[in-house]
């Protein structure tokens, strides 16, 4: 992983289209603003990995299981 | 016409226009793009099936179904990811699974569709749910 260390309104550039700006340092949180185009999704971290481990579980079910889910919702 | 190979259905073959693209993926699977949707007559329950995996299938529904409060907002970049044009284009549906006795749904990322362009996304929403 690469670090470097940024001050605020101080800015990194991820190849040529993206462009992460520090915004504001207060206590122990960092305000980030992310300029990118529309095609490059931004999310948070944890965000992200909670809604794919979520597919993943739910990637492998079978014909049974989406009959018990059918009974379950009448 | 698209013939495909699935192990839950055997092979199906539908008409191109109904391939779903989801041009990243779903997370998890980014590299598997293509579903179609399949919906039965007596349930709103139905399987959103890979074209180009035969094992990956999931079950979606509509929102509303299981939580008629839910209400995601589209973003003015995803409706550009979708190229979404009309409003009543628009098909939201949430990915369900069962554990136990328990249904669960993935709140979390919803699928949004766009019945104009046939592009879909995942979403992941951007609060804690």
């Amino acid at each position: 992983m690469l670090v470097l260390t940024r001050k605020s309104e101080e800015a990194i550039k991820l190849g040529d289209s993206i462009t992460i700006t520090v915004v504001e340092i207060k206590g122990n949180q960092v305000r980030l603003g992310i300029d990118a185009p529309p095609d490059i999704r931004i999310y948070r971290n944890e965000l992200y990995e909670k809604t794919r481990s979520e597919n993943i579980h739910a990637a492998a079910l079978s014909i049974e299981a989406f009959k018990k889910i059918k009974e379950r919702l009448k | 016409m698209v013939q495909f190979e699935t192990s839950r259905f055997g092979v199906l073959e539908v008409e191109e226009e109904r391939i779903i693209n989801f041009p990243d993926g779903l997370l998890g699977f980014p590299d598997i793009r293509r579903y179609v949707l399949m919906d039965y007559k007596d349930t709103p329950l139905k399987w959103l099936q890979a074209v180009d995996d035969p094992d990956l299938a999931f079950i979606v529904t509509e929102p509303a179904v299981l939580f008629p409060d839910y209400k995601v907002r589209l973003d003015p970049a995803t409706r550009q990811y979708l190229k979404l044009e009309k409003d009543e284009d628009l098909a939201v549906l949430m990915i369900i699974r069962v554990e136990g006795e328990q249904v669960i749904a993935n709140l979390q990322g919803p699928l949004f569709l766009n019945a104009g362009s046939m592009l879909g996304a995942q979403i992941v929403v951007d609060k804690l749910l």
